[in-house]
């Protein structure tokens, strides 16, 4: 047993080391992930919000909230259901699945409660049309933001 | 037969035409709005089914030649928000489940003014006045939507076509009031209107052997609904209290329907399943009716649906209907020799699978195992006697929506 104390103290200093350097090295691999397509909230320059809570956010996104917290209407619009950048807004971002969002669009519309959100094409249509809709609410990744959009932080 | 399709039609025009009147008045406000332009939406839905049994009819003369093509729904819907707290919305809808061609006759399905007076991030209230529809279990809100079923029939002990008209929509004032917390949304709504009554109810309820049915009060529902933060969680209890008069035989009679429903509904990424359990007290009560009743039905299921790829899903649902506790097996039903006693249960086991191979086209197919007639439509089967307890059923639909 005493023999064996030393030994053992090197294998659990390497497997640290080793875990270390996975990590970092993960780290690296999620910075350059972060730079590229990270999607970020977007809304029109004269929306006053800087912030929006994500409770907040998937309400307005699930069309159960109408307007702005300072109360301006709202104007929300999503990517095609299938498109891999809604997919993933949808579950990282708001932590629902599209189909969950598209059955809550559905009881919406069929049932007098609410109103379907705005659909765009692809991403260059997203940013046009938020940047020339008051009040309008989307998403983009970093690589397709300029200025004629406001980007919203999520808290 | 003639004169109740007016008289349905000349019920449904009054509040289309009240509608007609909201919206005109409203619309010069548009211009003033924050942004009505490209508030204005426009949807529909159609499905078309074809329905086959190797015994009794559902929905038509299913159990003849190839089956029957009489299960038919067409939708369309238009709103806008002419002011920032206003949504106006409207839906036509036509459907045929047997019956008769003139069943498709447009009606409209609803037609709401909704003011929305509090919408924040902790709390959301508004209320609609017009004919809503009614916040009922998980599905009968868009049950005629076959987008938002998960398969062709919704469980039929709770969704069943007998209570159809009463339970759909009601002309009056709706209320919503939801709470936001960072556990999910409380939502509470709740309605006091005027049923559907006319030629529809009479021949699903009393199949057309009573004369008109009346109501003198309003009916009152009721739903609560949890959903957790990310929609993983739905739990929801539902009630209505239904009063309607009618006259069996020349004589005044009254019937009462309260339902309870309570839901459960679990949303993983690749499946969910949901439960549903519902008590319906009716009663009919009046002197010298060839019948008076006051009974207890029990209803519920319970669905596994599995999505396998975005485009393809399956579901297995068992599914049972008594119509009486007090008489599970319907024996002192078929003593006092009102029919048979399979008529007065039903067991269904349901295999489905949907394909959606885009956002705007859905094929369906599904089989069930059925052990007793309790919610076979008595229209398509007018002699309970010719009946078998034991069917099977095989649908197939295709839905369009925009």
């Amino acid at each position: 047993m005493a023999l064996k104390w030393p030994y053992r103290t090197l294998v659990s200093a390497v497997t640290t080391a080793l875990t270390m350097l996975a990590l970092l090295s993960n780290t690296a691999v999620a910075q350059t992930a972060v730079s590229a397509n990270t999607i970020v909230l977007v809304a029109h320059p004269s929306v006053g919000a800087q912030a929006i809570n994500r409770d907040t956010t998937r309400a307005m996104f699930a069309m159960r909230q109408r307007t702005w917290p300072n109360g301006q209407a709202a104007q929300i619009f999503v990517l095609p259901n299938r498109d891999p950048v809604h997919t993933r807004f949808a579950k990282e971002q708001l932590g629902v699945y599209p189909h969950q969002l598209q059955l809550a669009w559905d009881r919406m519309v069929f049932s007098g409660m609410g109103q379907a959100p705005n659909r765009v094409r692809n991403q260059e249509e997203m940013r046009e049309q938020v940047a020339g809709t008051p009040g309008a609410l989307g998403y983009l990744e970093r690589e397709y933001l300029d200025e004629s959009v406001r980007v919203i932080s999520m808290e | 037969m003639k004169a109740f399709v007016l008289f349905q039609w000349s019920e449904n025009r009054t509040p289309t035409r009240w509608l007609t009147a909201g919206l005109l008045a409203l619309l010069p406000i548009t211009a003033y709005a924050d942004n009505p332009r490209d508030t204005l939406q426009v949807h529909g839905f159609l499905s078309q089914a074809l329905v086959i049994t190797d015994h009794n009819n559902f929905f038509g003369t299913s159990s003849e030649n190839a089956g029957s093509l009489e299960y038919t729904e067409l939708g369309l819907n238009a709103s806008f928000r002419p002011h920032r707290k206003v949504l106006v919305a409207a839906q036509v809808l036509s459907r045929r489940a047997g019956g008769e061609t003139s069943d498709a006759e447009p009606t409209l399905d609803y037609g709401v003014i909704d003011y929305q007076m509090t919408s924040n991030p902790s709390r959301t209230l508004g209320v609609q006045v017009g004919r809503f529809k009614n916040p009922f279990g998980l599905y009968n809100q868009t049950r005629d939507v076959a987008f938002t079923r998960p398969s062709i029939l919704l469980p039929q002990s709770i969704y069943f076509d007998r209570t159809r008209a009463l339970g759909l929509a009601a002309d009056g004032v709706n209320v919503y009031w939801e709470e936001h917390t960072s556990a999910g949304t409380l939502r509470f709504r709740s309605g006091l209107g005027q049923p559907q009554t006319g030629a529809e109810l009479t021949r699903q309820l009393f199949n057309g052997r009573s004369s008109d049915v009346t109501t003198s009060e309003p009916s009152a529902i009721a739903q609560l609904l949890f959903e957790d933060s990310t929609g993983q969680w739905v739990a929801a209890l539902s009630t209505a209290t239904v009063n309607l008069e009618t006259s069996l035989g020349g004589n005044d009679a009254d019937f009462e329907f309260q339902p309870w429903i309570a839901s459960l509904q679990y949303n993983a990424e690749h499946w969910n399943l949901t439960a549903e359990y519902a008590l319906r007290q009716q009663a009919l009560n009046g002197d010298n009716l060839p019948r008076t009743f006051d009974i207890t039905g029990e209803s519920w299921y319970v669905q596994y649906q599995r999505r396998f790829t975005p485009s393809w899903s399956g579901m297995v649902r068992f599914d049972r209907l008594i119509n009486d506790t007090d008489d599970r097996t319907g024996q002192r039903y078929e003593q006092s020799g009102l029919g048979p006693a399979y008529s007065q249960f039903a067991d269904d086991l349901t295999l489905g699978v949907q394909w959606m191979p885009t956002s705007r086209l859905m094929l369906a197919g599904e089989y069930h195992i059925v052990d007793g007639t309790g919610w076979l439509p008595t229209q398509d089967n007018p002699d309970a006697r010719e009946t078998r307890q034991h069917w099977n059923m095989l649908l197939f639909q295709l839905s369009l929506r925009f």
